[in-house]
């Protein structure tokens, strides 16, 4: 099987991709834990992009196992969406703060009425 | 030559840039009207452009697109959707003074689903569904001034994204396993060699479906459905509950109905448990709303649990179910949206089941289209509705499921509970206290597409025969390479 196989195919030219797949799924459960027990939008983001680019690993370690490119254009893509998902959640977040402040300022603005 | 084939994409994209940049003319009128029309007129070439490729297979953009008939009438169901949101959205709140941006974000969703629609490569459905996942979390946000909705956009952003990378981590996995990203050749390794005991690929099964599943909001995956629904501009909700379901559903064909049909078993009993806990925790949960968009929150959850068995059946003829009840299943819940739009502008708590009592009675022809799709929704015959789920149920049995079929059945029966409260609220509740506070005139694109949206449900079930040949070729497209 596969995972029987990868130490030998390419052990002669680097690292094998065991080490890849052991790396990503670290990271991806390190980001799944953080999604799980972090409750700070900014750290939600930073857990999620963990989880991503540890998709990435994964893609570029499978790339270079089957020596094709295809892999690595993919890992490029998902480059580009992680940061436009993270432009829109600051985003978000800024507009969520900026609201929240508006509201306190209009019952301070109240009390002195 | 090829590239003609990717014509409904580009033009659907190009006109998204178009309206955009009408949205910042100094005319007011241009201003105000201007992207909504080019939106919908360019959708509309996009459509008909679909339509003549009709029949036709072609692979183009170095196989990452193909052209054929499940792609062409997924085109014609997005592009349905998104037009009769852009209908409904006419002189909504949210888009005052920012049309531009909304037509715009609203086509280019329909931009990244036709993308994933006629998606030939691993790369493609990825990028496809992030294009409208990123349109959409903008648009759930789009009423900057409400603070329900930007935390709707907000806590779809977060579930979103960790959907996604589930979903990408299985991609990428698949890749691991077959060596290539474009969709015939995963399909043509997995026949050659037997993987049955490859973890890798099971891996990639679980994480898969647990991705598409978050898209589908699938129950165990369901939780933001009825926050993130009952937060958003309500035409933006009706467009999450129909185009980016079948967004998923699409996706879920052209991976698991495609490539991986050989090693059914590896998938089967999976997808087909998600499938009954979204049947029973959605019909369930659903008893007990009082906010009629939470209620079709959780009747979408049940929904995708309806259209999942046809993806467990695993065969052309489950395959060909899930098309069809997708298309009654826009229309549905597209009518059942567009009252709940109509309500809300007349009365503040317009949402609640409650400002629904006696409606009927006051307005009959929008009591009507309500009480129509309800039905269809909870599946009485002759409605395309119960065409639907009797095609569901029937090609689940075939394939010796009978457990889902029941399952299902035993789901429908429940839904009675709610579907028909809202009937019975609106035509024999006491006359509503909330009354409309005048008798609005409804502006004539929202009676326009709220009428098209009846007229479905009906046309739909009148037409079954016809429109299941198309849903079969569709699906028979699935399997060829």
């Amino acid at each position: 099987m596969l995972i029987g196989t990868l130490s030998t195919h390419h052990q002669a030219t680097g690292v094998p991709l065991s080490w890849y797949l052991a790396l990503s799924g670290a990271m991806f459960l390190l980001g799944l834990l953080g999604v799980l027990i972090r409750r700070n939008p900014l750290l939600l983001l930073l857990a999620v992009e963990l989880m991503l680019n540890a998709s990435n690993i994964a893609l570029v370690g499978f790339s270079r196992y089957w020596n094709v490119s295809d892999g690595q254009i993919f890992a490029l893509v998902v480059m580009v969406v992680a940061a436009a998902e993270v432009v829109i959640g600051l985003g978000l977040i800024v507009a969520v703060y900026r609201q929240r402040l508006a509201l306190d300022v209009d019952a301070l603005s109240r009390l002195k009425g | 030559m090829n590239t003609l084939a990717a014509a409904p994409p580009i033009i659907v994209a190009t006109t998204a840039l178009l309206a955009l940049m009408a949205g910042l003319f100094p005319q007011r009128l241009v201003r105000r009207e201007g992207p909504t029309v080019i939106a919908i007129v360019g959708m509309l070439v996009a459509a008909v452009m679909s339509i003549l490729l009709w029949g036709n297979r072609i692979v183009a953009l170095g196989g990452g697109y193909r052209i054929d008939h499940l792609s062409v009438l997924f085109n014609l169901i997005f592009i349905g959707c998104a037009v009769i949101t852009l209908l409904l959205s006419v002189n909504e709140s949210s888009g005052v003074d920012r049309r531009g941006e909304y037509a715009a974000l609203v086509t280019t969703a329909t931009a990244g689903m036709i993308l994933v629609a006629g998606a030939g490569d691993l790369i493609m459905i990825f990028l496809g569904i992030e294009i409208l996942s990123v349109a959409l979390y903008v648009l759930c946000a789009l009423e900057l001034w409400r603070e329900r909705s930007l935390e709707s956009g907000l806590k779809y952003l977060i579930v979103g994204a960790v959907g996604s990378s589930f979903l990408l981590y299985g991609l990428a996995f698949l890749f691991g396993t077959t060596g290539s990203v474009n969709l015939t050749k995963i399909g043509a390794s997995l026949t050659q060699a037997s993987f049955n005991t490859e973890p890798l690929l099971w891996i990639a099964v679980t994480l898969i479906i647990v991705g598409l599943g978050f898209k589908a909001s699938a129950a165990p995956f369901h939780m933001w459905t009825p926050d993130v629904y009952e937060g958003a501009p309500t035409p933006v909700t009706a467009f999450m509950a129909t185009a980016t379901k079948a967004v998923a559903f699409v996706a879920f064909l052209r991976i698991f109905a495609g490539p991986l049909i050989d090693i059914v078993h590896t998938w089967q009993i999976a997808i087909g448990v998600v499938a009954a806990v979204s049947i029973i925790i959605g019909n369930v949960a659903a008893l007990v709303q009082t906010n009629l968009k939470r209620m079709l929150a959780y009747s979408s959850i049940a929904q995708a649990g309806y259209l999942l068995i046809g993806v467990a059946a695993g065969t052309v003829q489950g395959a060909q179910a899930v098309l069809f009840y997708l298309l009654a299943y826009a229309a549905m819940t597209l009518a059942a949206f567009a009252v709940v739009i109509i309500r809300e502008r007349e009365v503040d708590n317009g949402e609640d089941l409650a400002s629904f009592s006696g409606y009927g009675r006051a307005r009959p022809f929008l009591g009507g289209i309500m009480t129509l799709a309800m039905l269809s929704l909870a599946g009485f015959p002759p409605l395309s509705g119960f065409i639907g789920k009797f095609l569901l149920f029937g090609a689940a049995a075939e394939q010796h499921l009978w457990w889902l079929a029941v399952i299902g059945a035993l789901g429908s029966v429940i839904s009675l509970g709610y579907y028909l409260r809202v009937v019975g609220v609106m035509w024999f509740g006491a006359a509503g206290d909330p009354e409309p506070r005048k008798l609005l005139n409804v502006s004539s694109p929202v009676t326009l597409s709220t009428a098209a949206c009846g007229v479905a449900i009906l046309g739909f079930a009148a037409f079954a025969g016809p429109l299941l040949t198309v849903c079969q070729q569709a699906a028979m497209s699935l399997l060829s390479p």
